[in-house]
């Protein structure tokens, strides 16, 4: 069976844990339990063609950049998440800078941004000028919610078939 | 451990390789898993089979081997079981995987790490609603400060158009007057005259309802003198306080000197306005002694003093008693000061005089304040009689009168006033030549429209004042500003009146102001 390895990546509270937990286990919850190190994950995509990839996800502590126990986290992945909480402008800062970060360290590699915690309208912080420019190069964003589901199985079905092609 | 006896250090060691749960596996080139040991599932992992793909088995290897170079992975954790550090060492092309437990050290950190992420993200919302706030806060100033300046535009330029509407209103009103008092018309005429009076009087009303209402809403007040008994005001003040006065046993004193004229020519109704509020007050929060009000007159002034024996009022409260809404601590139970006082305060100043406050705790407290009020004529009399048997013309006939008025209609209606009234009279037509004219025949006074071309009335003072003319400056006006009425008092004005005048109101503040000692 084809296997990838794909990191989650982005600031602290950014909801990465809460999307890898909605992906696999359909569940969430409101508490915040940060992560430390590195959470490892697996689930299997099914292609349509019958095959299987199995995604193994890298839930690694959130940090505005990359730190050295990171950046050994980062080997081998085949792509990444990029994850944004569009309730605080300041995680898509990070965002861009973690991308640039990730980049020297592994190279290009397929991402895909979520804007995450969409169901939060009323707080919302990040507008469309805010990623326009991003969007410009080329960037793929989804917006989702760990929280109701939205676009998170999405997420995941997107990067895997760039990743396969 | 030389002096330790080989089975004691054994068990140490056994001990301690259990506290690290030490758990590896050997990895060749190939990606095979070749050898394992230790425990597995103490990390979530399955029961791994040799000879068989190791990152199949063990995720996490997926991409992480060959190591190239000894790397270790902090605090990995599989699933929800005990976290561990990784060392990935290359050996003889393959790699040997070492997992050692960290759970204990990951929950410290992770109790560490909470605190300060929650922290952070939590100034961060209250950074966010402090900036909201004072947005909202600078959104609604410059709200506040757009309303005022509409308002103000508003007021502005209703009193300008009531300038308009009133200048031509004036004359009609003044030539129907003087055409009535002509007694020449013929019946017809008079009653088609009467009727151009009423409807002219009715007109001007309107015009002063729609001043008065904007007037309130932007919080003016205007003054309004007509010719007053004030022996009449102290007797309905009387007969209004004397019997809470008796009910509350205090003593109670209304005094007015001798002097003062039997007729004062002052805004009645705010002055009452004023004394009622300040006596209600004393009354109000005096127990015991007394509460007087005296008037006494002096050189065109009225002056009052409200005074009581109450609780008194603290240094710090009377610099805030004025302040509209503010209220003394000590006064709190009693129910509607505040509001009261910033009023008569404005209403003292608006008749030219400050009402000040003398207080000490536990003494009582002294309201004054004095008012430009000169002695007025017996309206009766002015009414019923003509003009040139109350006032002497011939005698009027020593003074000359500078009249500068632009506005032809009122110009003539007030020269014929002045004929009238027996002075000697000059015209101007604006500003300029009225300073011309004042500095050549030097006039005993000048009425001085304030709207003129060329030069206002306002700058056409300030220039005479400038060449030391000294003699009086009436300001005529129609607007009911008092900022106008404080620019031209500024200016060198010696009084500000208001159009339209009539007649007697000219006669009598001409008459004052020429002859300053009479009363
Ligand atoms: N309303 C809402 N809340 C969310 C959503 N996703 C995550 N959260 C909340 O956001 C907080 C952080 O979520 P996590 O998934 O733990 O964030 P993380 O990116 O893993 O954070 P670190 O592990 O510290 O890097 C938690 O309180 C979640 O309940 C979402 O889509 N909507
Ligand atoms: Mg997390």
């Amino acid at each position: 069976m084809i296997q990838k390895k794909i990191c989650m990546i982005g600031d602290f509270s950014v909801g990465k844990t809460c999307t890898v937990a909605r992906f696999v286990r359909q569940t969430f919850s409101d508490k915040y339990l940060t992560t430390v190190g590195v959470k490892i994950d697996t689930k299997i995509l099914q292609w349509p063609n019958d095959a299987e990839v199995k995604l193994i996800l890298w839930d690694i502590a959130g940090n505005d950049k990359l730190t050295t126990a990171s950046t050994s986290y980062l080997r081998g992945a085949a792509g990444y998440l990029l994850v944004v909480d569009g309730t605080r402008l300041p995680t898509w800062e990070s965002a861009k800078r973690l991308h640039t970060e990730v980049t020297r360290q592994i190279g290009d590699k397929p991402f895909l941004v979520l804007l995450n915690k969409a169901d939060l309208k009323e707080q919302w912080e990040i507008k469309q000028a805010d990623v326009d420019p991003q969007l410009k190069q080329g960037w793929k964003m989804l917006k989702t919610s760990a929280k109701t589901g939205e676009n998170v199985e999405k997420a995941f079905e997107v990067l895997g078939r760039m990743l396969i092609g | 451990m030389q002096h330790i006896p080989l089975s004691i250090a054994k068990y140490i060691r056994s001990l301690w390789m259990s506290e690290l749960i030490l758990t590896f596996f050997h990895v060749n080139k190939q990606g095979i898993l070749v050898e394992w040991g230790g425990h597995p599932r103490h990390y979530g992992l399955p029961t791994p089979i040799t000879g068989q793909s190791a990152s199949e088995q063990i995720s996490f290897l997926e991409g992480a081997i060959p190591a190239e170079h000894t790397q270790i992975l902090e605090f990995v954790g599989v699933g929800n079981e005990k976290v561990a550090h990784v060392h990935l060492i290359p050996f003889e092309n393959g790699t040997w995987i070492l997992l050692f437990d960290a759970s204990a050290e990951h929950d410290r950190q992770q109790q560490i790490q909470q605190q300060y992420n929650e922290l952070s993200v939590q100034s961060y919302r209250q950074t966010q609603l402090l900036q909201g706030l004072e947005t909202a806060r600078q959104q609604l100033e410059i709200e506040k400060i757009k309303l005022e300046q509409s308002a103000q535009t508003k007021s502005r330029f209703i009193a300008s158009l009531s300038h308009e509407l009133r200048a031509p209103l004036t004359s009609i009103v003044g030539y129907t007057h003087l055409l009535d008092e002509a007694e020449k018309a013929e019946e017809q005429e008079s009653s088609y005259l009467n009727s151009v009076k009423q409807n002219a009087g009715y007109l001007l009303n309107l015009i002063d309802n729609v001043l008065e209402q904007t007037r309130s809403e932007t919080q003016q007040v205007t003054i309004h003198p007509i010719n007053c008994k004030i022996k009449n005001t102290l007797e309905d003040l009387k007969s209004l306080f004397f019997p809470m006065a008796k009910e509350k046993q205090l003593d109670f004193k209304l005094e007015s000197a001798a002097e003062i004229p039997e007729q004062l020519l002052l805004d009645e109704l705010r002055l009452r306005q004023v004394l009622i509020n300040l006596m209600s007050n004393a009354l109000k929060f005096t127990e015991h002694g007394f509460v007087s009000l005296s008037l006494s007159w002096q050189a065109n002034r009225l002056s009052f003093q409200v005074e009581d024996t109450g609780p008194g009022i603290s240094k710090e409260g009377q610099a805030k008693i004025f302040d509209a809404f503010h209220r003394e601590k000590s006064t709190q139970h009693v129910q509607g000061v505040g509001l009261g006082l910033a009023i008569s305060r404005q209403l003292i100043e608006l008749m030219d005089g400050e009402l000040r406050l003398e207080s000490e705790l536990g003494k009582g407290s002294l309201f004054s304040a004095d008012i430009y009020a000169p002695a007025g004529q017996n309206t009766s009399q002015i009414l019923s009689s003509s003009p040139t048997t109350l006032l002497d013309s011939a005698d009027n006939s020593r003074y000359t009168i500078l009249l500068a008025e632009d506005n032809l209609g009122i110009r003539t209606l007030l020269k014929l006033y002045l004929d009238e009234g027996g002075y000697q009279v000059l015209l101007a037509e604006n500003g300029e030549q009225a300073v011309q004219i004042a500095l050549q025949h030097q006039p005993h006074a000048i009425l001085m429209d304030l709207q003129m071309p060329i030069l206002d009335g306002f700058a056409a003072t300030y220039e005479l004042r400038q060449q030391g003319f000294t003699a009086p400056i009436i300001a005529l006006s129609a607007s009911a500003l008092s900022q106008d009425r404080q620019e031209a008092l500024q200016a060198g004005c010696s009084l500000y009146l208001m159009k339209p005048l009539d007649a007697e109101y000219l006669w009598l503040n001409l008459h004052n102001i020429l002859n300053p000692s009479a009363d």
